[in-house]
Protein backbone atom coordinates (compact mmCIF):
# COMPACT_ATOMS: atom_id res chain seq x y z
CA UNK A 1 0.00 0.00 0.00
CA UNK A 2 2.69 2.50 0.77
CA UNK A 3 4.25 1.85 -2.56
CA UNK A 4 0.92 2.48 -4.31
CA UNK A 5 0.50 5.89 -2.77
CA UNK A 6 4.06 6.84 -3.44
CA UNK A 7 3.67 5.97 -7.07
CA UNK A 8 0.38 7.78 -7.63
CA UNK A 9 0.99 10.88 -5.63
CA UNK A 10 3.07 12.74 -8.29
CA UNK A 11 0.45 12.09 -10.89
CA UNK A 12 -1.86 14.59 -9.31
CA UNK A 13 0.36 17.60 -10.01
CA UNK A 14 0.84 16.36 -13.54
CA UNK A 15 -2.88 16.32 -14.01
CA UNK A 16 -3.01 19.81 -12.75
CA UNK A 17 -0.27 20.92 -15.10
CA UNK A 18 -1.44 18.97 -18.07
CA UNK A 19 -5.04 19.93 -17.60
CA UNK A 20 -6.16 22.30 -20.26
CA UNK A 21 -6.17 26.02 -19.65
CA UNK A 22 -9.36 27.38 -18.21
CA UNK A 23 -12.14 27.75 -20.85
CA UNK A 24 -12.69 31.21 -22.28
CA UNK A 25 -15.30 32.27 -19.77
CA UNK A 26 -16.00 35.93 -19.96
CA UNK A 27 -14.30 37.98 -17.33
CA UNK A 28 -17.33 40.30 -17.10
CA UNK A 29 -19.60 37.53 -15.97
CA UNK A 30 -20.92 39.30 -12.90
CA UNK A 31 -20.39 42.87 -14.00
CA UNK A 32 -23.66 43.54 -15.76
CA UNK A 33 -23.74 47.21 -14.79
CA UNK A 34 -20.49 47.95 -16.53
CA UNK A 35 -21.59 45.93 -19.54
CA UNK A 36 -24.84 47.88 -19.68
CA UNK A 37 -23.10 51.25 -19.53
CA UNK A 38 -20.71 50.38 -22.35
CA UNK A 39 -23.56 49.05 -24.41
CA UNK A 40 -25.60 52.24 -23.96
CA UNK A 41 -22.78 54.63 -24.79
CA UNK A 42 -20.85 52.79 -27.51
CA UNK A 43 -22.18 49.47 -28.76
CA UNK A 44 -25.72 50.60 -29.40
CA UNK A 45 -24.66 53.02 -32.13
CA UNK A 46 -22.74 50.40 -34.07
CA UNK A 47 -25.51 47.86 -33.68
CA UNK A 48 -28.01 50.42 -35.05
CA UNK A 49 -25.82 50.99 -38.08
CA UNK A 50 -25.53 47.23 -38.58
CA UNK A 51 -29.30 46.89 -38.44
CA UNK A 52 -29.71 49.66 -41.03
CA UNK A 53 -27.25 47.98 -43.37
CA UNK A 54 -28.95 44.61 -42.99
CA UNK A 55 -32.34 46.28 -43.65
CA UNK A 56 -31.03 47.59 -46.94
CA UNK A 57 -29.94 44.09 -47.98
CA UNK A 58 -32.78 42.18 -46.35
CA UNK A 59 -33.47 39.71 -49.09
CA UNK A 60 -29.84 38.96 -49.71
CA UNK A 61 -29.10 37.85 -46.18
CA UNK A 62 -32.05 35.56 -45.60
CA UNK A 63 -32.09 33.39 -48.71
CA UNK A 64 -30.56 30.39 -46.94
CA UNK A 65 -33.36 27.91 -46.67
CA UNK A 66 -31.40 25.26 -44.93
CA UNK A 67 -31.68 27.06 -41.61
CA UNK A 68 -28.49 25.34 -40.55
CA UNK A 69 -27.36 28.40 -38.74
CA UNK A 70 -30.56 29.08 -36.94
CA UNK A 71 -29.03 28.27 -33.61
CA UNK A 72 -26.10 30.56 -34.26
CA UNK A 73 -27.81 33.69 -33.04
CA UNK A 74 -30.13 32.15 -30.49
CA UNK A 75 -30.20 33.73 -27.04
CA UNK A 76 -30.70 31.45 -24.08
CA UNK A 77 -32.45 32.73 -21.01
CA UNK A 78 -30.26 33.20 -17.95
CA UNK A 79 -27.28 32.78 -20.23
CA UNK A 80 -27.18 36.16 -21.79
CA UNK A 81 -23.47 36.64 -21.65
CA UNK A 82 -22.72 33.20 -23.07
CA UNK A 83 -25.28 33.82 -25.75
CA UNK A 84 -23.74 37.15 -26.64
CA UNK A 85 -20.33 35.55 -26.80
CA UNK A 86 -21.64 32.83 -29.05
CA UNK A 87 -23.36 35.29 -31.32
CA UNK A 88 -20.32 37.47 -31.63
CA UNK A 89 -18.04 34.56 -32.43
CA UNK A 90 -20.47 33.12 -34.94
CA UNK A 91 -20.87 36.48 -36.63
CA UNK A 92 -17.16 36.63 -37.14
CA UNK A 93 -17.37 33.53 -39.25
CA UNK A 94 -19.22 35.49 -41.89
CA UNK A 95 -16.39 37.90 -42.33
CA UNK A 96 -14.95 35.95 -45.19
CA UNK A 97 -18.25 35.22 -46.88
CA UNK A 98 -17.88 37.01 -50.15
CA UNK A 99 -21.59 36.83 -50.92
CA UNK A 100 -22.31 39.30 -48.19
CA UNK A 101 -21.63 42.97 -48.83
CA UNK A 102 -18.33 44.31 -47.68
CA UNK A 103 -19.85 47.11 -45.64
CA UNK A 104 -22.02 44.65 -43.77
CA UNK A 105 -19.15 42.29 -43.09
CA UNK A 106 -16.95 45.04 -41.77
CA UNK A 107 -19.64 46.44 -39.58
CA UNK A 108 -20.58 42.98 -38.31
CA UNK A 109 -16.97 42.30 -37.46
CA UNK A 110 -16.75 45.63 -35.71
CA UNK A 111 -19.79 44.86 -33.59
CA UNK A 112 -18.57 41.35 -32.82
CA UNK A 113 -15.19 42.52 -31.70
CA UNK A 114 -16.75 45.28 -29.63
CA UNK A 115 -19.09 42.81 -27.97
CA UNK A 116 -16.29 40.45 -27.10
CA UNK A 117 -14.28 43.37 -25.83
CA UNK A 118 -17.10 44.52 -23.56
CA UNK A 119 -17.65 41.00 -22.26
CA UNK A 120 -13.94 40.38 -22.12
CA UNK A 121 -14.41 37.08 -23.85
CA UNK A 122 -12.53 35.13 -26.45
CA UNK A 123 -13.74 32.85 -29.13
CA UNK A 124 -12.65 29.28 -28.75
CA UNK A 125 -10.91 28.00 -31.76
CA UNK A 126 -11.42 31.25 -33.73
CA UNK A 127 -9.31 34.21 -34.47
CA UNK A 128 -10.74 37.64 -34.09
CA UNK A 129 -10.38 39.52 -37.28
CA UNK A 130 -9.79 43.15 -37.22
CA UNK B 1 9.92 0.83 -7.49
CA UNK B 2 11.74 3.35 -5.57
CA UNK B 3 13.86 4.29 -8.60
CA UNK B 4 10.68 5.05 -10.65
CA UNK B 5 9.03 7.20 -8.01
CA UNK B 6 11.97 9.49 -7.54
CA UNK B 7 12.07 10.83 -11.13
CA UNK B 8 8.27 11.27 -11.19
CA UNK B 9 8.40 13.22 -7.99
CA UNK B 10 11.02 15.54 -9.35
CA UNK B 11 9.08 15.96 -12.55
CA UNK B 12 5.87 16.82 -10.76
CA UNK B 13 7.57 19.34 -8.56
CA UNK B 14 9.13 20.98 -11.62
CA UNK B 15 5.76 21.11 -13.32
CA UNK B 16 4.19 22.78 -10.37
CA UNK B 17 6.96 25.31 -10.35
CA UNK B 18 6.31 26.09 -14.01
CA UNK B 19 2.58 26.42 -13.46
CA UNK B 20 2.95 28.97 -10.81
CA UNK B 21 5.45 30.98 -12.70
CA UNK B 22 3.56 30.96 -16.00
CA UNK B 23 0.10 31.84 -14.82
CA UNK B 24 -3.01 32.53 -16.90
CA UNK B 25 -2.46 36.20 -16.60
CA UNK B 26 0.61 35.86 -18.65
CA UNK B 27 4.07 36.85 -17.92
CA UNK B 28 4.46 38.60 -14.61
CA UNK B 29 6.63 41.59 -14.56
CA UNK B 30 8.84 42.71 -11.84
CA UNK B 31 6.61 45.65 -10.94
CA UNK B 32 3.67 43.40 -10.70
CA UNK B 33 1.15 45.67 -12.45
CA UNK B 34 0.91 43.55 -15.51
CA UNK B 35 2.47 46.02 -17.85
CA UNK B 36 5.40 45.52 -20.00
CA UNK B 37 7.42 48.02 -18.18
CA UNK B 38 10.84 47.21 -17.01
CA UNK B 39 12.03 47.66 -13.61
CA UNK B 40 12.66 51.32 -14.08
CA UNK B 41 9.67 53.62 -13.47
CA UNK B 42 8.24 55.54 -16.42
CA UNK B 43 9.69 59.01 -16.54
CA UNK B 44 8.16 60.59 -19.58
CA UNK B 45 5.66 63.36 -19.31
CA UNK B 46 3.24 63.32 -22.13
CA UNK B 47 -0.18 64.80 -22.62
CA UNK B 48 -2.69 62.99 -24.82
CA UNK B 49 -6.24 63.51 -25.88
CA UNK B 50 -8.65 61.52 -28.01
CA UNK B 51 -11.19 62.69 -30.56
CA UNK B 52 -13.99 60.23 -31.04
CA UNK B 53 -15.59 59.56 -34.38
CA UNK B 54 -13.58 62.28 -36.03
CA UNK B 55 -13.96 60.47 -39.35
CA UNK B 56 -16.35 57.53 -39.25
CA UNK B 57 -15.43 54.86 -38.11
CA UNK B 58 -12.08 56.16 -36.94
CA UNK B 59 -11.18 57.98 -33.78
CA UNK B 60 -7.89 59.70 -33.17
CA UNK B 61 -5.28 60.02 -30.47
CA UNK B 62 -2.95 62.99 -30.23
CA UNK B 63 -0.04 63.19 -27.80
CA UNK B 64 2.39 65.94 -26.95
CA UNK B 65 5.45 65.81 -24.83
CA UNK B 66 5.13 68.20 -21.96
CA UNK B 67 8.80 67.75 -21.32
CA UNK B 68 10.72 67.35 -24.46
CA UNK B 69 13.13 64.44 -24.48
CA UNK B 70 16.72 65.04 -25.30
CA UNK B 71 17.25 65.84 -28.95
CA UNK B 72 19.90 63.27 -29.41
CA UNK B 73 17.52 60.45 -28.69
CA UNK B 74 14.75 59.12 -30.84
CA UNK B 75 11.57 57.95 -29.32
CA UNK B 76 8.63 56.06 -30.72
CA UNK B 77 5.20 56.32 -29.25
CA UNK B 78 2.89 53.37 -29.70
CA UNK B 79 -0.62 52.57 -28.68
CA UNK B 80 -0.66 49.00 -27.54
CA UNK B 81 -3.41 46.49 -26.81
CA UNK B 82 -2.89 43.41 -24.76
CA UNK B 83 -4.38 40.34 -26.37
CA UNK B 84 -3.72 36.83 -25.18
CA UNK B 85 -0.60 37.82 -23.35
CA UNK B 86 0.54 39.52 -26.45
CA UNK B 87 0.87 43.18 -27.05
CA UNK B 88 -0.31 44.53 -30.30
CA UNK B 89 1.05 48.03 -30.82
CA UNK B 90 0.35 50.67 -33.37
CA UNK B 91 3.02 53.32 -33.85
CA UNK B 92 1.90 56.90 -33.73
CA UNK B 93 2.87 59.25 -36.50
CA UNK B 94 4.90 62.27 -35.62
CA UNK B 95 3.45 65.56 -36.83
CA UNK B 96 5.68 68.45 -35.91
CA UNK B 97 5.75 68.34 -32.12
CA UNK B 98 2.82 65.97 -31.71
CA UNK B 99 2.14 62.30 -32.26
CA UNK B 100 -1.04 61.27 -34.02
CA UNK B 101 -2.83 57.98 -34.54
CA UNK B 102 -6.22 56.87 -35.92
CA UNK B 103 -7.96 53.77 -34.60
CA UNK B 104 -11.40 52.18 -34.33
CA UNK B 105 -11.51 50.28 -31.04
CA UNK B 106 -12.42 52.63 -28.19
CA UNK B 107 -13.59 49.88 -25.84
CA UNK B 108 -10.30 48.14 -25.18
CA UNK B 109 -7.98 49.20 -22.48
CA UNK B 110 -4.96 50.65 -24.14
CA UNK B 111 -1.39 51.28 -23.17
CA UNK B 112 0.72 54.10 -24.42
CA UNK B 113 4.27 52.94 -24.77
CA UNK B 114 7.36 54.85 -25.59
CA UNK B 115 10.20 53.08 -27.22
CA UNK B 116 13.66 54.47 -27.13
CA UNK B 117 16.56 53.66 -29.32
CA UNK B 118 17.92 51.37 -26.70
CA UNK B 119 14.80 49.24 -27.06
CA UNK B 120 13.73 50.42 -23.72
CA UNK B 121 10.01 50.53 -23.47
CA UNK B 122 7.97 52.54 -21.05
CA UNK B 123 4.23 52.13 -21.02
CA UNK B 124 1.37 53.86 -19.41
CA UNK B 125 -2.24 52.70 -19.27
CA UNK B 126 -4.67 54.75 -21.24
CA UNK B 127 -8.49 54.87 -21.31
CA UNK B 128 -9.50 56.46 -24.57
CA UNK B 129 -12.98 57.44 -23.39
CA UNK B 130 -11.57 59.40 -20.45
CA UNK B 131 -9.36 61.80 -22.39
CA UNK B 132 -11.92 62.99 -24.92
CA UNK B 133 -11.49 66.47 -26.37
CA UNK B 134 -14.53 67.47 -28.42
CA UNK B 135 -14.39 69.51 -31.58
CA UNK B 136 -14.95 73.25 -31.28
CA UNK B 137 -18.46 74.65 -31.81
CA UNK B 138 -19.20 76.93 -34.74
CA UNK B 139 -21.88 79.11 -36.38
CA UNK B 140 -22.70 81.42 -33.46
CA UNK B 141 -25.89 83.39 -34.07
CA UNK B 142 -27.15 86.22 -31.85
CA UNK B 143 -30.74 87.46 -32.00
CA UNK B 144 -32.27 90.30 -29.97
CA UNK B 145 -35.82 89.72 -28.73
CA UNK B 146 -37.28 93.14 -28.17
CA UNK B 147 -40.39 92.07 -26.31
CA UNK B 148 -38.48 90.12 -23.68
CA UNK B 149 -35.38 92.35 -23.85
CA UNK B 150 -33.19 89.24 -24.21
CA UNK B 151 -30.35 88.20 -26.46
CA UNK B 152 -30.68 84.65 -27.80
CA UNK B 153 -27.28 83.09 -28.57
CA UNK B 154 -27.40 79.93 -30.68
CA UNK B 155 -24.48 77.79 -31.87
CA UNK B 156 -23.77 74.46 -33.51
CA UNK B 157 -21.40 71.58 -32.71
CA UNK B 158 -19.84 69.01 -35.12
CA UNK B 159 -20.93 66.20 -32.82
CA UNK B 160 -24.64 66.79 -33.42
CA UNK B 161 -24.82 64.15 -36.16
CA UNK B 162 -22.17 61.78 -34.82
CA UNK B 163 -22.44 58.56 -32.87
CA UNK B 164 -20.88 58.88 -29.46
CA UNK B 165 -20.95 62.50 -28.15
CA UNK B 166 -24.33 63.76 -29.32
CA UNK B 167 -26.22 64.96 -26.27
CA UNK B 168 -23.31 64.13 -23.99
CA UNK B 169 -21.56 67.50 -24.04
CA UNK B 170 -21.78 70.59 -21.90
CA UNK B 171 -21.14 73.98 -23.53
CA UNK B 172 -19.55 77.05 -22.05
CA UNK B 173 -20.45 80.50 -23.42
CA UNK B 174 -18.10 83.35 -22.68
CA UNK B 175 -19.04 86.99 -23.32
CA UNK B 176 -17.54 90.34 -22.50
CA UNK B 177 -17.78 93.94 -23.36
CA UNK B 178 -15.03 95.19 -25.59
CA UNK B 179 -11.72 94.84 -23.76
CA UNK B 180 -13.57 93.85 -20.62
CA UNK B 181 -13.59 90.81 -18.36
CA UNK B 182 -14.93 87.53 -19.65
CA UNK B 183 -18.08 86.14 -18.10
CA UNK B 184 -19.13 82.54 -18.63
CA UNK B 185 -22.38 80.60 -18.75
CA UNK B 186 -22.67 76.80 -19.08
CA UNK B 187 -25.49 74.99 -20.78
CA UNK B 188 -26.14 71.44 -22.07
CA UNK B 189 -28.28 72.87 -24.87
CA UNK B 190 -27.35 74.57 -28.08
CA UNK B 191 -28.63 78.01 -27.06
CA UNK B 192 -28.36 80.50 -24.24
CA UNK B 193 -30.25 83.71 -23.34
CA UNK B 194 -28.63 86.84 -22.03
CA UNK B 195 -30.86 89.29 -20.22
CA UNK B 196 -30.76 92.78 -21.64
CA UNK B 197 -30.98 94.35 -18.19
CA UNK B 198 -27.64 92.78 -17.33
CA UNK B 199 -25.93 94.31 -20.33
CA UNK B 200 -25.09 97.87 -21.03
CA UNK B 201 -27.21 99.71 -23.53
CA UNK B 202 -25.79 100.56 -26.91
CA UNK B 203 -22.51 98.74 -26.20
CA UNK B 204 -20.41 96.29 -28.21
CA UNK B 205 -20.05 92.73 -26.90
CA UNK B 206 -18.03 89.66 -27.91
CA UNK B 207 -19.14 86.03 -27.56
CA UNK B 208 -17.35 82.65 -27.94
CA UNK B 209 -18.25 79.01 -27.09
CA UNK B 210 -16.46 75.75 -26.24
CA UNK B 211 -17.53 72.20 -25.25
CA UNK B 212 -16.59 69.41 -22.86
CA UNK B 213 -17.89 65.86 -22.18
CA UNK B 214 -20.46 65.87 -19.42
CA UNK B 215 -18.52 63.28 -17.37
CA UNK B 216 -21.20 60.60 -17.10
CA UNK B 217 -19.34 58.11 -19.31
CA UNK B 218 -17.11 60.19 -21.49
CA UNK B 219 -14.62 62.38 -19.73
CA UNK B 220 -12.08 64.76 -21.02
CA UNK B 221 -11.04 68.36 -21.51
CA UNK B 222 -12.49 71.54 -23.01
CA UNK B 223 -12.47 71.90 -26.71
CA UNK B 224 -10.90 74.82 -28.49
CA UNK B 225 -12.84 78.11 -28.44
CA UNK B 226 -15.10 78.83 -31.33
CA UNK B 227 -14.65 81.86 -33.52
CA UNK B 228 -15.72 85.00 -31.62
CA UNK B 229 -18.86 86.81 -32.66
CA UNK B 230 -19.53 90.47 -31.88
CA UNK B 231 -22.87 92.21 -31.44
CA UNK B 232 -24.17 95.57 -30.27
CA UNK B 233 -26.83 95.92 -27.63
CA UNK B 234 -29.97 97.92 -28.29
CA UNK B 235 -30.43 101.47 -27.19
CA UNK B 236 -32.43 102.22 -24.13
CA UNK B 237 -36.11 102.00 -24.82
CA UNK B 238 -37.71 105.40 -24.41
CA UNK B 239 -40.67 105.64 -22.18
CA UNK B 240 -42.61 107.19 -25.00
CA UNK B 241 -42.18 104.09 -27.14
CA UNK B 242 -43.58 101.90 -24.44
CA UNK B 243 -46.19 104.50 -23.64
CA UNK B 244 -47.28 104.74 -27.26
CA UNK B 245 -47.53 100.99 -27.49
CA UNK B 246 -49.68 100.92 -24.34
CA UNK B 247 -51.87 103.70 -25.74
CA UNK B 248 -52.28 101.84 -28.99
CA UNK B 249 -53.30 98.74 -27.16
CA UNK B 250 -55.83 100.63 -25.06
CA UNK B 251 -57.25 102.40 -28.11
CA UNK B 252 -57.59 99.21 -30.02
CA UNK B 253 -59.40 97.58 -27.11
CA UNK B 254 -61.73 100.57 -26.75
CA UNK B 255 -62.42 100.61 -30.46
CA UNK B 256 -63.24 96.95 -30.41
CA UNK B 257 -65.59 97.37 -27.48
CA UNK B 258 -67.24 100.37 -29.17
CA UNK B 259 -67.85 98.32 -32.27
CA UNK B 260 -69.50 95.63 -30.21
CA UNK B 261 -71.71 98.20 -28.45
CA UNK B 262 -72.70 99.77 -31.76
CA UNK B 263 -73.61 96.44 -33.21
CA UNK B 264 -75.71 95.63 -30.17
CA UNK B 265 -77.51 98.97 -30.35
CA UNK B 266 -78.22 98.52 -34.04
CA UNK B 267 -79.66 95.12 -33.41
CA UNK B 268 -81.82 96.36 -30.54
CA UNK B 269 -83.18 99.52 -32.19
CA UNK B 270 -83.38 98.27 -35.74
CA UNK B 271 -87.07 97.58 -35.89
CA UNK B 272 -88.35 100.48 -33.85
CA UNK B 273 -86.18 103.44 -34.79
CA UNK B 274 -83.58 102.86 -37.41
CA UNK B 275 -85.60 101.10 -40.05
CA UNK B 276 -88.51 103.60 -39.95
CA UNK B 277 -86.06 106.48 -40.31
CA UNK B 278 -84.14 104.96 -43.17
CA UNK B 279 -87.10 103.42 -44.94
CA UNK B 280 -90.14 105.39 -43.87
CA UNK B 281 -93.41 103.65 -44.28
CA UNK B 282 -95.65 105.00 -46.97
CA UNK B 283 -98.69 106.56 -45.39
CA UNK B 284 -101.92 104.81 -45.66
CA UNK B 285 -104.25 107.02 -47.55
CA UNK B 286 -107.28 105.85 -45.70
CA UNK B 287 -105.77 106.54 -42.35
CA UNK B 288 -104.42 109.86 -43.45
CA UNK B 289 -107.80 110.98 -44.67
CA UNK B 290 -109.40 109.84 -41.49
CA UNK B 291 -107.04 112.08 -39.58
CA UNK B 292 -107.56 115.05 -41.80
CA UNK B 293 -111.28 114.87 -42.16
CA UNK B 294 -113.28 116.13 -39.26
CA UNK B 295 -116.03 113.91 -38.38
CA UNK B 296 -119.27 115.66 -38.22
CA UNK B 297 -121.08 115.92 -35.01
CA UNK B 298 -123.44 113.24 -34.13
CA UNK B 299 -126.34 115.56 -34.32
CA UNK B 300 -125.54 116.44 -37.85
CA UNK B 301 -127.99 115.12 -40.27
CA UNK B 302 -126.17 114.93 -43.49
CA UNK B 303 -128.09 113.88 -46.45
CA UNK B 304 -127.85 114.30 -50.15
CA UNK B 305 -131.52 114.02 -50.63
CA UNK B 306 -132.67 117.17 -52.40
CA UNK B 307 -135.98 117.11 -50.60
CA UNK B 308 -134.22 117.65 -47.30
CA UNK B 309 -132.92 120.95 -48.58
CA UNK B 310 -136.35 122.31 -49.21
CA UNK B 311 -135.92 125.18 -46.81
CA UNK B 312 -132.74 126.23 -48.46
CA UNK B 313 -132.90 128.78 -51.14
CA UNK B 314 -131.03 127.39 -54.01
CA UNK B 315 -130.35 129.69 -56.84
CA UNK B 316 -128.93 128.57 -60.02
CA UNK B 317 -126.55 130.96 -61.40
CA UNK B 318 -125.97 131.65 -65.01
CA UNK B 319 -122.46 132.96 -64.99
CA UNK B 320 -122.43 134.64 -68.38
CA UNK B 321 -125.80 136.26 -68.02
CA UNK B 322 -124.89 137.55 -64.61
CA UNK B 323 -121.88 139.22 -66.01
CA UNK B 324 -123.81 140.93 -68.76
CA UNK B 325 -126.44 142.26 -66.39
CA UNK B 326 -123.80 143.50 -64.14
CA UNK B 327 -122.19 145.48 -66.87
CA UNK B 328 -125.51 147.02 -67.80
CA UNK B 329 -126.03 147.96 -64.27
CA UNK B 330 -122.69 149.58 -63.92
CA UNK B 331 -122.78 151.76 -67.06
CA UNK B 332 -125.16 154.55 -65.84
CA UNK B 333 -123.11 155.05 -62.84
CA UNK B 334 -119.64 155.48 -64.23
CA UNK B 335 -118.93 158.77 -62.43
CA UNK B 336 -119.47 157.56 -58.97
CA UNK B 337 -117.54 154.56 -59.88
CA UNK B 338 -114.43 156.50 -60.42
CA UNK B 339 -114.51 157.68 -56.88
CA UNK B 340 -114.25 154.17 -55.61
CA UNK B 341 -110.96 152.79 -54.70
CA UNK B 342 -109.17 151.13 -57.46
CA UNK B 343 -109.34 147.78 -55.99
CA UNK B 344 -113.00 147.64 -56.25
CA UNK B 345 -113.02 148.39 -59.91
CA UNK B 346 -111.29 145.26 -60.75
CA UNK B 347 -112.25 141.90 -59.80
CA UNK B 348 -114.87 139.52 -60.60
CA UNK B 349 -117.85 139.87 -62.75
CA UNK B 350 -119.75 141.23 -59.85
CA UNK B 351 -118.40 144.70 -59.73
CA UNK B 352 -118.81 146.89 -56.86
CA UNK B 353 -121.95 148.81 -57.13
CA UNK B 354 -121.28 152.41 -56.40
CA UNK B 355 -122.58 153.30 -53.08
CA UNK B 356 -123.54 156.83 -53.79
CA UNK B 357 -126.05 156.57 -56.45
CA UNK B 358 -129.11 158.29 -57.16
CA UNK B 359 -131.58 156.32 -55.40
CA UNK B 360 -134.28 157.30 -57.55
CA UNK B 361 -132.56 156.46 -60.69
CA UNK B 362 -131.01 153.37 -59.54
CA UNK B 363 -132.16 150.45 -61.37
CA UNK B 364 -131.20 147.21 -60.06
CA UNK B 365 -131.20 144.39 -62.35
CA UNK B 366 -131.28 141.08 -60.90
CA UNK B 367 -130.73 138.39 -63.27
CA UNK B 368 -130.90 134.92 -62.22
CA UNK B 369 -130.77 131.92 -64.15
CA UNK B 370 -133.03 130.26 -61.79
CA UNK B 371 -135.93 130.65 -59.60
CA UNK B 372 -136.52 133.92 -57.94
CA UNK B 373 -136.60 133.03 -54.38
CA UNK B 374 -139.73 134.02 -52.61
CA UNK B 375 -137.93 135.25 -49.63
CA UNK B 376 -135.50 137.25 -51.57
CA UNK B 377 -137.65 140.36 -51.79
CA UNK B 378 -138.35 140.10 -48.11
CA UNK B 379 -134.79 140.03 -47.36
CA UNK B 380 -134.24 142.81 -49.70
CA UNK B 381 -136.75 144.88 -47.88
CA UNK B 382 -135.23 144.04 -44.54
CA UNK B 383 -132.03 145.42 -45.65
CA UNK B 384 -133.55 148.81 -46.21
CA UNK B 385 -132.00 149.95 -43.08
CA UNK B 386 -128.63 149.40 -44.47
CA UNK B 387 -126.78 152.32 -45.77
CA UNK B 388 -124.06 151.68 -48.10
CA UNK B 389 -121.60 154.36 -48.02
CA UNK B 390 -118.63 154.88 -50.04
CA UNK B 391 -116.38 154.58 -47.10
CA UNK B 392 -117.78 151.32 -45.92
CA UNK B 393 -117.06 149.33 -48.95
CA UNK B 394 -114.79 147.17 -47.10
CA UNK B 395 -114.64 143.53 -47.13
CA UNK B 396 -117.36 143.27 -44.56
CA UNK B 397 -119.68 145.50 -46.46
CA UNK B 398 -118.67 144.17 -49.77
CA UNK B 399 -121.19 141.51 -49.46
CA UNK B 400 -123.77 144.09 -48.54
CA UNK B 401 -122.89 146.22 -51.47
CA UNK B 402 -122.94 143.13 -53.56
CA UNK B 403 -125.98 141.81 -52.06
CA UNK B 404 -128.05 144.98 -51.93
CA UNK B 405 -126.49 147.21 -54.55
CA UNK B 406 -128.35 150.06 -53.13
CA UNK B 407 -129.71 151.01 -49.85
CA UNK B 408 -133.28 150.21 -49.76
CA UNK B 409 -135.81 152.62 -48.79
CA UNK B 410 -138.73 151.42 -46.93
CA UNK B 411 -141.27 153.20 -48.87
CA UNK B 412 -143.85 151.35 -46.98
CA UNK B 413 -145.59 150.57 -50.04
CA UNK B 414 -142.92 148.82 -51.68
CA UNK B 415 -144.46 146.27 -53.44
CA UNK B 416 -142.44 143.38 -53.49
CA UNK B 417 -145.04 141.51 -55.01
CA UNK B 418 -143.78 142.95 -58.12
CA UNK B 419 -141.40 140.15 -58.22
CA UNK B 420 -140.81 139.31 -61.71
CA UNK B 421 -142.91 136.48 -62.78
CA UNK B 422 -141.24 133.31 -63.58
CA UNK B 423 -140.85 132.22 -67.06
CA UNK B 424 -141.73 128.81 -67.90
CA UNK B 425 -138.09 128.24 -68.16
CA UNK B 426 -137.58 129.46 -64.75
CA UNK B 427 -135.99 132.61 -65.81
CA UNK B 428 -137.46 135.69 -64.39
CA UNK B 429 -138.68 138.13 -66.90
CA UNK B 430 -137.16 141.48 -66.56
CA UNK B 431 -139.65 144.07 -65.52
CA UNK B 432 -139.45 147.65 -66.34
CA UNK B 433 -138.04 149.58 -63.57
CA UNK B 434 -140.42 151.34 -61.35
CA UNK B 435 -139.48 154.48 -59.55
CA UNK B 436 -141.45 153.54 -56.57
CA UNK B 437 -140.39 150.18 -56.40
CA UNK B 438 -137.08 149.12 -55.98
CA UNK B 439 -136.38 145.90 -57.26
CA UNK B 440 -133.25 144.51 -56.59
CA UNK B 441 -131.90 142.03 -58.81
CA UNK B 442 -129.47 140.42 -56.72
CA UNK B 443 -127.21 138.04 -58.18
CA UNK B 444 -127.43 135.58 -55.40
CA UNK B 445 -124.58 133.35 -55.92
CA UNK B 446 -124.57 132.13 -52.46
CA UNK B 447 -126.55 132.20 -49.33
CA UNK B 448 -124.44 132.20 -46.35
CA UNK B 449 -127.15 132.41 -43.76
CA UNK B 450 -130.84 132.79 -43.37
CA UNK B 451 -130.11 136.48 -42.87
CA UNK B 452 -131.14 138.55 -45.85
CA UNK B 453 -127.79 140.15 -45.91
CA UNK B 454 -126.13 137.03 -47.17
CA UNK B 455 -127.41 135.70 -50.37
CA UNK B 456 -124.66 133.19 -51.09
CA UNK B 457 -125.12 129.60 -50.35
CA UNK B 458 -122.24 127.53 -49.34
CA UNK B 459 -121.82 124.02 -48.17
CA UNK B 460 -120.93 125.23 -44.77
CA UNK B 461 -124.36 126.78 -44.49
CA UNK B 462 -125.81 123.35 -44.43
CA UNK B 463 -124.00 122.60 -41.23
CA UNK B 464 -125.10 125.94 -39.76
CA UNK B 465 -128.67 125.56 -40.83
CA UNK B 466 -128.80 122.18 -39.22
Amino acid sequence: NSAFFRSTLPVLPLLLVLSPVNSSSCAMENKTTEIHVKYENILIHDISELVNISAQNRDRCCKNKKHENIKVFFCNDTQEIESLQSMACNMLRFFHKQRISKAFRWKAAFVSCGTLQVLKCKCEGHRKER
Amino acid sequence: MLRMTQPSTVLSIFAMFLHTTFGESGCASADGDGTLGDDEPDNFDIDCFSQLDIKDPFSSLTCNFTELPPHNTTYTLSLCTKDDNKYTCDNMKKQEDAYFLQFTDILSNRDLCMFSETKRRVCRSLVVTHIVKPEAPFAINITYQREANEYLIRYRTPHSGKKYLEGKLIHQIAYRQKEGTWKTIESPHHHVRLLGQNLEKNASYEVKVRSQPNGKFFKGTWSEWSTSKSFRTAREQHSTESYSSVVMIILSILGFMLCIVMIALIIIFWENRIKPAVWPNLPDHKKTLEKLCKKPKNNFDISFNPESFGYVHIHKVDGIRAKAELENFLQPSIAPETSLPEKFRKGSDLKMIPAMTDKSNLNLSVTYGGIWPAEAPHRLLSTSQLAVTEENCSSSTYEVCHGNRVPLHNSGGSNLSSAPPLDPSGQPRPEPPNDDTVSQMLPNYEMRSPNNEEAYVTMSNFYKIQ
